[in-house]
């Protein structure tokens, strides 16, 4: 069987798609190693010779050795980061079957995947007003600071798409979403249909804190993963800062005019 | 009667996280109840050993290995069911507490607030790595076993 496919594809195209399925991983969020483990499955299952790959959060950088043993490179970029469950359960389960695979059953396999995008609304819509809700209870908000920062989160939700597709950075999303969730608090707060204005706002805000990747940035260095690691912990520390950036600057434009907080 | 409302709570939060990270509706339910497991598991430690970071790592372990049998009994892979379940644990609200103090100028609090983040995040990867670590040698072993009987 491998025997059959060395002879056929030529390994250029086996890195070609290997590299793209590692893409596909870490563009749905998965962690380093699994994408690298990807990468070298498929890479081992269509019968290419010496692969390496080194994959950072933000790119890939691969090689092959062919017959004569020329060394081919690859490298992608990886430019959006958003998990995606299902995409990554698919192409795993697509790396383990691959040895059952041509190269072009293959590349078909995942251009399916690649079309897998997040749920359409209003599934984000009632997902964002279940993360808010419950987790202002979580902290110990009242059931009507429960409400009102379920209603603001989901709203936050269409706010930042609406955003995204005007192409703003993460940074500049994150800094409008804490000033929203300072200012949106303050406001319902002061009209005294919540009670508390820390609850009420953590629980807009736990809709952007990078929980998830800090603990995949420890993940990686664990794993040996040192680079990735690094950079997966940046990315959290960065879009922290920017949430409270947007978070001070709401409390200081109320309290300068506005008045004292409640 | 606290830990049953708690759980609840964040059994929905873990599922509203799971409809944002497109989890398979089959699986929806799955996903939500591990995360609902971690965090009374999170507070039955806390409660008898008052440390914020081993209750952390003891949840995380019990996460993972309710994720690998789930994801076994299912044939899903276990990060399908982990990545959702560790969301009420995941430190979040530090990350924050941490930058917000960093950006109001007191670096001491930040500190503070950021190693102990910082130390909450490490034992949950700790958690999911240890349990990972032990599945893989379980699984060799029954490769091993499944072929040295000759299946």
């Amino acid at each position: 069987m491998r025997s059959h496919h060395f002879q056929h594809d030529e390994p250029s195209d086996i890195l070609r798609v290997a590299v793209d399925a590692g893409r596909l991983m870490l563009e749905a969020g998965a962690e380093t190693y699994r994408a690298e483990e990807t990468m070298a499955g498929i890479a081992q299952n269509l019968g290419a010779l010496e692969t390496e790959s080194f994959a950072l959060p933000t790119g890939i950088m691969a090689s092959t050795v062919d017959i004569q043993g020329n060394s081919i490179s690859t490298v992608r970029r990886i430019r959006t980061r958003s998990i995606n469950l299902e995409k990554i359960c698919k192409l795993e389960t697509l790396t383990k079957m691959s040895g059952r695979h041509t190269l072009d059953s293959l590349e078909r396999e995942l251009c399916i995947i690649e079309t897998i995008g997040l749920y359409p609304q209003p599934v984000p819509f009632f997902g964002s007003a279940l993360i808010s809700g419950f987790f202002c209870l979580l902290f110990g908000g009242a059931p009507l600071d429960a409400v009102c920062s379920a209603l603001a989160g989901a709203l936050l939700n269409i706010v930042r798409r609406w955003l995204a597709s005007k192409r703003q950075p993460d940074f500049i999303l994150n800094i409008a979403g804490g000033l929203y969730a300072a200012l949106i608090s303050a406001l319902l707060v002061y009209a005294s249909i919540a009670s508390h204005l820390d609850k009420t706002s953590i629980g807009i805000i736990m809709l952007m804190v990078p929980g998830v990747t800090i603990v995949n940035a420890i993940r990686d260095l664990i794993s040996g993963d040192l680079v990735a690691g690094i950079a997966r912990a940046a990315d959290a520390f960065i879009s922290a800062a920017g949430i409270s950036i947007g978070v001070g600057i709401g409390l200081q434009i109320w309290s300068a005019w506005v008045g004292l907080l409640p | 009667m606290n830990y049953i409302t708690d759980a609840l709570w964040a059994l929905f939060a873990t599922c509203g996280s799971a409809l944002l990270f497109r989890v398979p509706k089959k699986e929806l339910f799955a996903a939500s109840l591990g995360g609902a497991v971690g965090w009374v598991v999170y507070l039955l430690v806390q409660g008898s050993a008052h440390s914020e970071t081993v209750a952390a790592l003891i949840a995380s372990i019990a996460v993972a290995v309710y994720a690998e049998v789930i994801g076994f009994l299912k044939q899903k892979p276990a990060t399908l069911y982990s990545t959702c379940a560790i969301i009420p644990l995941v430190p979040g609200a530090g990350m924050y507490y941490t930058m917000f103090e960093a950006v109001q100028g007191s670096a001491e609090k930040a500190w503070a607030t950021g190693f102990a983040t910082l130390s909450i995040a490490g034992a949950i990867a700790a958690g999911l790595a240890i349990v990972a670590s032990l599945t893989r040698i379980i699984k060799l072993d029954g490769r091993h076993f499944r072929k040295s009987r000759g299946d």
